[in-house]
């Protein structure tokens, strides 16, 4: 109304005004998006929990991300140059390469939620591979790809290779369209020298920033450590790789200094310093969000619920040592509440102030981590050198009974993938399954199988199940035969009386989602992790790594051979010459001649006197 | 045989040297045998021990061809005179490429030459390639004179380079040098193609009282500009045609291109280019640069221009954290911190610079790394000190078949300067540039050129006009040339050594891939010698590796 009293020129300078002013915001705003969508990221991230066995967990992330551009592979400014020319050579569509030395323990350090299903990893190496190529070019890339990863990481990823090395899971696995293969090697060490190549790719490495943290001789004195590099490319997003180390540690305390060093002493209070002997001291400068994060889980959410006091960082039962910058709830799937998150920005913290975050409990505290439905274990049974039994069980954590209305026809849904060289000859239609104990049909409980059977040195034989168990089991057991095959010499390993191991089965429960919700969370607030944690995330787990010993040969037969075969040339020989060279009636003359021994030397001295 | 073992008798004790030496001499008859030994033997050895040794014998003639079926190696037969009967001809014939030496007169004055001048020049002219060093990898030179006044021109018999009469006169050569290089390159016909390169000097008469001066221009030709009498103008052409377009300038007892040096260039003729910034220490100030706009512009043309003698990958990356490895002194007098020569070898920290051969570079590549260093605060501003105690106008140093670096100081640093805290600032855009320049030269110094030229040596003021492709086309003829000529050498070398290897080890394996490779090699070298000879320059600069010596596997 105002505007329509004003002279019509002020009113139409003002229109222009606006417009102009509106142009420029227009131009900013785009200019804004252009820059954001083409400049290279990198955030760095660290997740902390205390786990109900004395132990703390670290889960260390980093994102790069690079803007799809056609001068990807030759300028980068963040991104690590070698990833991208891998991906634009590769022609990958997806990459993950775990590097891990110990055991996920399900039981005690979770197994339903997103740092087991998407960070628990098997012992060894484990590299899955999705490339945008066609079918008949995927085995020969796919190869080169191993011994590019294995010059990249240091370690003997080429072993992988092989085509008796890696399979192609169809579903069991993950969901693809044939264009992905799987290998595992159990038995690779890993060690710093696989940390090394990897912490490289990151632009700061340790020299600052969260990475910083990385002192090796704690991060390999723990229980359980997991080194993981995951790639996404596509045309529309570019490349994200994802870095993620994940290590269980025993806090490093000295118990003088414990709140409650009195007898009844449950958890230790720790901090960061007594993790990894360090304190945090700033970010890495070109990061773009740098941030330290403290999980308190549901069971002590719970157990502080019950107390009646607030979830907050200063409570009934814990301490935090530094006041959080922001605290957010999580929620599962169910939308329960599940655990707290406490955030750290590490950009207020620097050397002369130092993050050093730690929890400090009030009260002795017993809570146990949220288990997967079932817990699987796989063992061997049967002795001797020439046939066995692999058998697989799931026991009910009783998990199903709180979620799931126990009726009748209520089923849990099971899928197990599992790669087993060719060497243990498995007989598939030896599959027998068991139900609390009792034998079952297996249409009952197997819902679609796939099986690749395996070929002797060629092929190793691939398994993919779908299983559909009762909601009222306690235990099932599934067995399957196999024959032991015998290797040529040259195939064994130098410790071939060791045994050898089969990589881990992958057990996955479709039904069981893991994926985090943070409703509070303000929309600008983005966190790589806890976008991770967000993902749609299918409960798993994986299973022990099989030993199976083979018949070794005598390994030193050939000189067994040689020493026999020179025996008996010796002797044929010997006798020969024997028989060539003896004069029998010579000899039996010369008896005589001993025997006539005096006579012959007196004929000696007569000669000599003649 | 069975007689001799029948007849074999252990020596006997003898009693005296005597007998026994007659015993040894004469052959051992019964009779010598004294009557306290044993009786001889009265009967024939028998059929049973004839058996014996006769099986023996079969049993060794039988297991020979085993045991020589078992031991047997696979040799490929290689074609080693066929080797050095090639060696040999390059020793004594070395591989040339014929080019043409045109000379050109614009005279001022009226009237028609006189078309035996021209030819007696020609003469002249040829007499002087007895200057030729032996190091040079120009064959045969036909020299052609062209002599244009007012009336028309005059060429000698043998003209090889088409002149376009009268497009341009001696009053042209007083306008600017690009122009005319230009107007000069029309003239002769503005082709930078294959064939026979046809070297071209102009000699302008133009007496305008500045002097006699010389331009080398960026195609093939250079021209004489001032009052020059002829013999001084034949001496010049010599010297020009002599000094740059054979030789690029290097003198005797430098180092450069055909002096022993090497081309940076992979065996399957790869070369990736990685530019590196490296900031020494981000958390003093953290710079970046638009070098996939600035970068790619300025090296495009370069690229270009030597993709007969390498194919050439740009890729560019961003460090951190990333010290040097060598101490520097502060030294008020000069304002900074200096890097005294003696330091520079320390200068890359392999340890931290992880500049990483590039992926995309497959096998016999090369990478050459150019690497830009930012220094700390601590040790800013960073100077190289060359010997004689001056400070290095660059600031940059080369490392053969490595790559080079350039030290840049950040604007506004200064001995004291306060730490910026990680402020993240670009690289201008003229920053860039300047230090793209310095990478030019030294890539140019990499391949055996001059980073630029001073008129050494030369009596008369010279220029040279500078391209923008960063190699002028005589100079790239050189390297094509040099290229060519090195990795003819380089694989006969390498065909000599496998071949001398082979002969020197009678137990070695070869496998037939060898031996084929081997007779490619071959052919490919004898086929790039006969192109040479043939003037058919830069499209034989022998692709052909000498990567089969890595299939070469041998037992000891």
């Amino acid at each position: 109304a105002r505007a329509l009293m004003m002279p019509p020129s002020t009113a139409r300078r003002l229109c222009f005004l606006s417009l102009l002013l509106l142009l420029l915001l227009l131009a900013a705003a785009a200019s804004a998006t252009a820059d954001a969508a083409a400049a290279e990221e990198f955030t760095e991230e660290l997740l902390l929990r205390p786990l109900p066995d004395r132990k703390a967990l670290a889960h260390f992330h980093f994102r790069s991300s690079a803007p799809p551009a056609s001068a990807a592979g030759r300028h980068h400014h963040l991104f690590p140059k070698a990833i991208s020319q891998l991906v634009q050579k590769f022609h990958i569509s997806e990459l993950e390469l775990s590097f891990t030395q110990g055991r996920w323990n399900y039981e005690q350090w979770g197994g339903y939620d997103p740092m087991s299903t998407n960070n628990a990893k098997p012992p060894g190496v484990e590299l899955w591979a999705i490339f945008d190529l066609p079918l008949a070019e995927i085995d020969a890339t796919w190869k080169n790809l191993t011994h590019t990863l294995s010059g990249l990481f240091c370690a003997s990823i080429n072993f992988l290779e092989s085509s008796t090395a890696f399979s192609a899971p169809r579903w069991g696995f993950k969901l693809n369209e044939g264009n992905l293969r799987y290998g595992a090697l159990p038995r690779e060490a890993v060690c710093t020298e696989n940390l090394t190549p990897w912490l490289k790719l990151l632009p700061c490495r340790d020299k600052a920033g969260i990475a910083s943290l990385l002192y090796r001789p704690s991060v390999y004195k723990g229980y359980y450590h997991s080194q993981k590099l995951k790639l996404k490319s596509s045309q529309s997003l570019g490349i994200i790789l994802d870095q993620t180390l994940t290590v269980v540690l025993q806090p490093n305390t000295v118990s003088g200094k414990q709140l409650h060093s009195t007898g009844g002493q449950l958890q230790p209070s720790w901090s960061m310093e007594h993790l990894f002997s360090k304190k945090l001291s700033g970010k890495c400068l070109v990061s773009k969000s740098s941030r330290v994060f403290v999980e308190i889980e549901k069971g002590i959410v719970d157990n502080v619920d019950k107390a009646g006091s607030d979830v907050s960082s200063n409570n009934d039962l814990f301490v935090l040592s530094t006041a959080p910058d922001r605290s957010l709830k999580e929620l599962d799937n169910l939308e329960v509440q599940s655990s707290s998150l406490y955030e750290y920005d590490v950009n207020n913290y620097n050397s002369d102030k130092p993050l050093n975050v730690g929890i400090t409990w009030k009260l002795p505290l017993i809570w146990s981590c949220t288990r997967a439905p079932y817990h699987a274990s796989r063992f061997l049974m049967g002795s001797g050198n020439e046939r066995g039994s692999i058998a697989m069980s799931f026991l009910s954590t009783g998990l199903d009974k709180q979620l799931v209305d126990s009726s009748n026809d209520c089923s849990i849904k099971a899928v197990v993938f599992q790669v087993v060289p060719w060497y243990v000859k498995v007989y598939y239609h030896s599959l027998e399954v068991f139900i609390d104990g009792n034998s079952k049909a297996i249409s009952e409980v197997v819902d679609k199988i796939h099986v690749t059977p395996s070929e002797d040195k060629l092929l190793p034989g691939t398994m993919e199940m779908l299983l559909k168990f009762p909601c009222s089991m306690q235990l099932a057991t599934l067995t399957l035969d196999f024959d032991k095959g015998f290797l040529h010499i040259d195939e064994y390993p130098p410790d071939a009386n060791q045994g050898f191991d089969i990589p881990s089965a992958l057990v996955s429960f479709p039904e069981f989602n893991s994926s985090r919700s943070y409703p509070e969370a303000d929309p600008l607030f983005v966190s790589p992790l806890l976008e991770n944690f967000k993902e749609d995330g299918v409960v798993k787990s994986y299973t022990e790594v099989l030993l199976v010993p083979l018949t070794t040969p005598d390994f030193s037969m050939p000189y067994n051979v040689i020493t026999f075969t020179c025996t008996v040339l010796a002797l044929y020989f010997g006798s020969l010459l024997n028989a060539l060279r003896r004069r029998i009636g010579e000899e039996e003359r010369g008896l005589k001649k001993l025997l006539l021994g005096n006579c012959n030397l007196h004929c000696f001295s007569l000669n000599l006197k003649c | 045989m069975a007689e001799i073992a029948g007849d074999e008798t252990p020596p006997l004790p003898s009693s005296s040297g005597a007998e026994e030496s007659s015993l040894l001499s004469s052959p051992p008859s019964p009779t010598a045998i004294s009557g306290d030994e044993p009786p001889p033997r009265t009967r024939k050895p028998g059929t049973k021990r004839l058996v014996l040794t006769a099986s023996v014998l079969l049993s060794f003639l039988v297991g020979l061809p085993l045991l020589l079926k078992s031991t047997e190696i696979h040799r490929s037969p290689l074609p080693s005179d066929a080797i050095a009967d090639l060696s040999r001809r390059l020793q004594s014939h070395p591989p040339s490429f014929p080019c043409g030496l045109h000379a050109v007169f614009l005279r001022s004055g009226p009237g028609s030459p006189v078309a035996s001048l021209a030819d007696q020049l020609e003469r002249a002219i040829s007499t002087q390639h007895h200057l030729l060093p032996a190091s040079s990898t120009a064959g045969n030179i036909s020299v052609s004179v062209t002599i244009q006044s007012g009336g028309g021109c005059t060429s000698s018999t043998a003209a090889a380079s088409p002149w376009r009469c009268g497009l341009l006169t001696a009053a042209d050569s007083v306008r600017d040098d690009e122009v005319f290089d230009e107007l000069l390159h029309s003239a002769l016909g503005g082709r930078d193609g294959d064939g026979m390169k046809v070297y071209t000097i102009v000699i302008a008469e133009d007496d305008d009282g500045k002097g006699t001066r010389v331009v080398i221009g960026k195609h093939r030709h250079a021209w004489v500009v001032g009052k020059v009498d002829e013999a001084e103008a034949l001496s010049l052409i010599g010297n020009v045609f002599i000094k740059y377009f054979m030789n690029g300038g290097i003198e005797e007892g430098e180092t450069g291109i055909g002096k022993g040096e090497f081309m940076p260039v992979g065996s399957d003729g790869n070369v990736v280019l990685s530019f590196s910034l490296l900031n020494a220490d981000p958390n003093d100030w953290v710079y970046d640069w638009e070098f996939k706009n600035i970068g790619e512009r300025i090296l495009t043309p370069v690229v270009e221009a030597l993709r007969p003698v390498a194919d050439i990958n740009i890729e560019s990356q961003v460090l951190y954290h990333t010290p040097k490895s060598s101490y520097s002194y502060s030294d008020d007098k000069l304002g900074g911190n200096v890097l005294s020569m003696g330091d520079i070898p320390f200068f890359v920290n392999s340890n931290e610079w992880h500049l990483d051969t590039s992926i995309s570079a497959t096998g016999r590549s090369k990478v050459l790394q150019f690497v830009v260093y930012i220094p700390s605060a601590r040790e800013c501003p960073l100077y190289l000190q060359l010997p004689d105690g001056e400070l290095s106008k660059t600031n940059a140093f080369i490392s053969p078949m490595w790559g080079g670096v350039v030290i840049w100081n950040p604007p506004g640093c200064s001995v004291g300067s306060k730490k910026a805290h990680g402020t993240r600032r670009q690289m201008s855009s003229q920053e860039l540039m300047e230090t793209l320049e310095i990478f030019i030269g030294q890539l140019r110094q990499l391949f055996g050129l001059k980073p630029n030229y001073h008129a050494q040596g030369m009596d008369v003021a010279t220029k040279f006009l500078v391209s923008e492709k960063g190699f002028a086309q005589w100079e790239l003829d050189l390297l094509y040339r040099h290229h060519a000529c090195s990795n003819l050498l380089s694989c006969v070398a390498t065909l000599e050594s496998l071949s001398s290897l082979v002969q020197s080890l009678p137990r070695m394996i070869v496998m037939d891939e060898i031996g084929r490779q081997v007779e490619l090699s071959l052919e490919a070298a004898s086929l790039a010698q006969r192109n040479a000879t043939l003037g058919i320059g830069d499209s034989s600069a022998g692709k052909f590796g000498t990567h089969f010596i890595a299939h070469v596997r041998w037992r000891l």
